[in-house]
């Protein structure tokens, strides 16, 4: 408890820290950057054990970024975390100070501290970006003792990535939906989605207003057709403009994605998106450590914390690596086209050159990269 | 140095002053204090469980604390309706007034930024926001306008009536050609800060029912009627527990400002409704959603029929000169009002805004009792600071606090 | 006095043209529209690194050309459990009926069109059961069934073709492999069963309450 308490607030004052990714990035924030790198006699297997056993016990079967950031506290602690302002400068002191506490809750403590004053991922270069990724991993392994990748893969030239619905092929069988969860590790808890399927009746237009996205039944319904919506990816999202702290923005491959580090909570882009496009963690997420997919990107699937924004990123992690989004993939009846929009003979221009598409309120002047259209 | 030392005394002196007082003060301070302290534990639970222990879902994102928010700005931007006539228009009948309302102002503005911190999912990152350290999407986010407006804003009110007190506790005039400017200054600040927030949600294509033309006018009329009805009643009080004389000539003057921005907001209002529901869109639902409820989800009926009578009352009777000049009348009319645009403008404004959401389907929000809690703290610690703010500068206004040499 | 709300009067003027003049949008590479861009900065695309080669995995694909489109589909033969059909089809199919054999082929219930329209036969090649055949007698290989389909559903063969039917193996990127007709449609009943939805949320039941 001392230990998750003191992790907040220590600096880095002459301990000795293995070095991991043989750099430390953060030359721009405020945290206690410049760690010396010196020799550590442990191997990389024994200290895992070491660390594992020493540091999170009890910890070990909670899920989500919860466990890599969030201090267990009681109500008391809460008061305390109230005047957390007050408390920093004395608890840096005594943290550094103390040497009782193990190497590698110190490293845990360094990996934190500048966790929690990084930049902004957007503006980083790309070693930084390569820094904070490193930290993540490292972070997570010595809290669960698992190992995950994640990438830091930036957007490719001459890619925009666009996405086509097909509604006439569309069932309703929401395989996607779940696809979606198990691939972007969302809140089990809450049961977040990013795709909604509305069931629509046949000769009543596009009406929202009385299409059914939570339905149970047998799919096809008699009568009704199928449509789904996520996040657009608008060209002029306008959830980017408004975000105070450019949390979020428009990748140059066209994707939408928020930092969730960086994201201060406040849900003005979930009230500017016109699309429901946008999902908020209410409260921790969690994710059985069996479920969580471990092939990760920073924009897109890792694990979030509580009171950030999250969204649909077409699946970065996938979709910058070749594949296609975890949706497009599940879905049986080809529904759903993916692609490069620059790419002359890719098959999702072939899709807007040839069929009757439309998109969804053209009139906002969002510019969607998603597409309706029907056989 | 020595204005060091006597900013030292004036702080020991109105410690003195604000711990002091009659057996009623301090039971105040006493209430207070404890809806604080409540709304701290309330808080400290929404921190540690997530917003999850609200009433807002992904579908009404904003709620109570965007609310309270919204028209706290605008009994902010009423301090202004005192400043500019005693300032610029050196109406000698204000002045007594004026100092309660840019404290008032103080007060409002720090329950907004409050309530901005309860409402926000990361208060630990608040840092991000601060220019130069954080990243400042300035100037594509209203939301970073607000906050320069609202900071800037709060720094002003906060200047200008300590510069003014500064002099009276050391027993010397204010010279005009320093604070004049401010003054000015803030009648421009005061209009811009109620217009950015209304562009806040006026910007936002996502949402018909706010964004709309009217919005922004609208929110100045009811701040400017809602908040001179606060300070008149601020006023009253003031004046039968202290000992601070306030003329009828100035509650009169107050009044009359109350009765037209009353009067220009309800033709707003009808202005309004008519557009809504002489030719109803699919952008109507929103509206049809508040005023009668939709698909059998009418949690906000009672809200919004409490504040339309409410609102029209006020603004009938106020009309009345004769109504208008008694004094109980007046007060009760400032209430109702101020209740009134309270609901219209919090909870009336936000929560339709969500609803139904973007395709249609509609989640109703009911603040739990956590956030109402917490609301309430907010409500406390703005009395609160208010009170102390008052205390002091009627002090020294009586002249019972003077600086000793 | 004067000259001091003069003054007053000019800072506030310059401070609004300031921020007018900072709040303007600028950026680069306005479009007027989506298409516009794509349209714009497609010019010169010269392709891209990214590759879903790797993706198709074990999948053994044939390359095919049709009209415009080049492009991988799975190769089928090997799938086809007892191919070839010859093994068995030994002799004539009025042969074959005879009692004594073993039955074969029991479960198969045509549901494909009518019966005014479709029969075995009208796929099958009775005198050569290792290929199809067309309507007009044509040979078709089983790896390029499409072909069979394609004679009747001329607008779906259209799409696929472009990629707007069906689904595709692998990723978006270059090279493009495509499922082929019979990987999602049983020739014999093409449709799709329906079923229950893979997903139902109670908490957005609970939130509409």
């Amino acid at each position: 408890m001392s230990n998750n308490n003191k992790k907040w607030f220590s600096l880095n004052l002459g301990r000795k820290e293995k070095t991991s990714s043989g750099s430390c990035s953060c030359g721009k924030t405020s945290g206690g950057c410049g760690s010396s790198s010196d020799s550590h006699h442990m191997t990389d297997e024994a200290f895992n054990e070491a660390a594992i056993h020493a540091s999170i016990g009890e910890e070990r079967t909670k899920d989500g970024f919860e466990q890599v950031f969030d201090v267990k506290m009681d109500r008391r602690s809460a008061f305390k975390k109230l005047t957390a302002s007050l408390l920093i400068g004395a608890g840096a002191v005594s943290t550094s100070c103390s040497v009782i506490s193990g190497d590698e809750s110190k490293e845990k403590a360094q990996i934190d501290w500048e966790e929690q004053f990084k930049g902004n991922y957007k503006l980083m270069t790309d070693k930084e970006k390569e820094g904070t990724v490193d930290r993540l991993v490292r972070s997570y392994q010595l809290r669960t003792g698992k190992n995950i990748s994640m990438s830091s893969k930036n957007a490719e030239e001459d890619v925009l990535f666009g996405y086509a619905f097909n509604i006439s092929k569309c069932q309703g069988y929401m395989d996607c939906v779940n696809a979606c969860v198990e691939e972007n590790n969302q809140d089990r808890n809450s049961q977040m989605q990013y795709i909604r399927i509305h069931e629509m009746k046949d000769g009543k237009g596009f009406n929202f207003n009385e299409a059914d996205d939570n339905y149970y039944h047998e799919v096809p319904a008699e009568g009704h057709f199928y449509m789904g919506t996520q996040c657009f990816h608008c060209d002029n999202p306008p959830c980017v403009e408004v975000c105070p702290v450019q949390a979020t923005w428009r990748e140059d491959d066209g994707l939408v994605v928020v930092d969730y580090d960086w994201c201060v909570g406040c849900r003005y882009c979930m009230a500017a998106c016109p699309y429901d496009g946008r999902r908020f963690n209410w409260s921790k997420p969690e994710v059985p450590e069996a479920e969580i997919n471990h092939n990760q990107h920073y924009l897109g699937n890792r694990m979030r914390k509580k009171g950030v924004m999250e969204k649909c990123t077409f699946c970065v992690q996938r979709s910058r690596a070749g594949k296609n989004p975890a949706c497009v993939e599940a879905c049986p009846t080809g529904a759903r086209i993916f692609g490069n929009l620059l790419d002359p003979d890719s098959t999702i221009r072939w899709v807007l050159e040839n069929k009757k598409v439309f998109r969804l309120k053209e009139d906002l002047g969002t510019e969607p990269k998603f597409w309706y259209f029907m056989d | 140095m020595k204005r060091l030392k006597v900013f030292g005394s004036l702080v020991k002196d109105s410690l003195d002053t604000i711990t002091h007082g009659s057996k009623k003060y301090h039971l105040w301070m006493a209430l207070l204090t404890f809806v604080m302290l409540a709304g701290m534990y309330c808080y400290s639970i929404q921190l540690e469980h997530g917003l999850s222990v609200t009433g807002m879902t992904d579908r009404v994102s904003w709620g109570l604390y965007i609310s309270n928010f919204t028209f706290l700005v605008g009994v902010a931007a009423a301090a202004v309706m005192l400043v500019m006539p005693t300032y610029v228009l050196k109406d000698i009948d204000f002045k007594q007034a004026v100092l309660i309302g840019e404290g008032l102002a103080v007060a409002a503005l720090i329950m907004c930024l409050a309530f901005v911190i309860a409402d926000m999912g990361g208060p630990s990152v608040l840092w991000h926001m601060i220019p130069g350290i954080g990243v400042f999407n300035f100037p594509n986010s209203m939301l970073t306008w607000d906050v320069l407006v609202l900071n800037g804003y709060l720094f002003l009110n906060i200047t200008i009536p300590f510069y003014i007190l500064f002099r009276h506790y050391q027993g010397k005039e204010a010279k005009r050609s320093v604070y004049i400017p401010g003054a000015i200054l803030s009648v421009f600040w005061a209009v811009a800060i109620h217009l950015v927030t209304a562009f806040l949600y006026q910007g936002l294509q996502a949402r018909p029912f706010w964004n709309n033309a009217l919005l922004g006018p609208r929110f100045l009329a009811s701040a400017f009627a809602a908040g001179p009805a606060l300070i008149i009643l601020v006023l009253a009080i003031i004046r039968s527990f202290t000992e601070f004389k306030i003329q009828d000539k100035t509650i009169k003057k107050i009044a009359m400002v109350v009765t037209v921005a009353a009067q220009i907001n309800l033709i707003m209002l009808i202005s309004e409704l008519f557009k809504e529901f002489y030719a109803p869109t699919h952008h109507s639902e929103s509206a049809y959603y508040l005023f009668f409820g939709l698909d059998g989800k009418d949690a906000l009926l009672p809200w919004i029929w409490t504040a339309i009578p409410l609102n029209v009352l006020a603004t009938v009777l106020l009309t009345f000169h004769k109504l208008r000049n008694n004094f109980k009348v007046l007060f009760f009319c400032c209430f109702i009002l101020f209740v009134a645009i309270w609901i219209e403008k919090g909870f009336g404004l936000i929560v339709p805004g969500f609803i139904p959401g973007p395709y249609g389907k509609i989640a109703e929000y009911m603040p739990t009792g956590i956030e109402i809690g917490v609301t309430l703290g907010i409500w406390a610690l703005g009395a609160f600071v208010f009170t102390i703010l008052a205390k002091t500068a009627i002090g020294i206004e009586l002249g019972k606090l003077r600086y000793k040499k | 006095m004067k000259n001091n709300i003069n003054v007053m009067n000019k800072i506030v003027c310059f401070s609004f043209f300031l921020v007018a003049f900072f709040s303007c949008k600028h950026h680069e590479n306005e479009y007027h529209s989506i298409t516009d861009k794509i349209e714009a900065e497609s010019k010169d695309y010269h392709g891209t690194s990214i590759s879903s080669e790797a993706y198709i995995g074990e999948i053994q694909t044939i390359e095919i050309t049709e009209g415009d489109h080049t492009f991988l589909i799975p190769e089928r033969k090997s799938q086809i459990k007892s191919y070839a059909c010859t093994e068995c089809h030994s002799k004539p199919l009025s042969q074959m009926k005879s009692k004594d054999l073993k039955k074969a082929h029991w479960d198969i219930k045509m549901d494909h069109a009518n019966a005014n329209t479709m029969n075995c036969v009208t796929c099958h090649n009775p005198d050569n059961m290792d290929d199809l055949k067309s309507l007009t007698g044509n040979e078709i290989d089983f790896n390029t069934s499409y072909n069979l389909c394609n004679q009747c559903h001329t607008k779906q063969f259209e799409d696929w073709k472009g990629g707007a039917h069906g689904k595709r193996i692998g990723g978006w990127a270059p090279p493009r492999a495509s499922m082929t007709c019979v990987n999602c449609h049983d020739p014999h009943k093409p449709h799709f069963e329906s079923r229950w939805p893979a997903s139902f949320n109670t908490q957005k039941v609970k939130e509409r309450e």
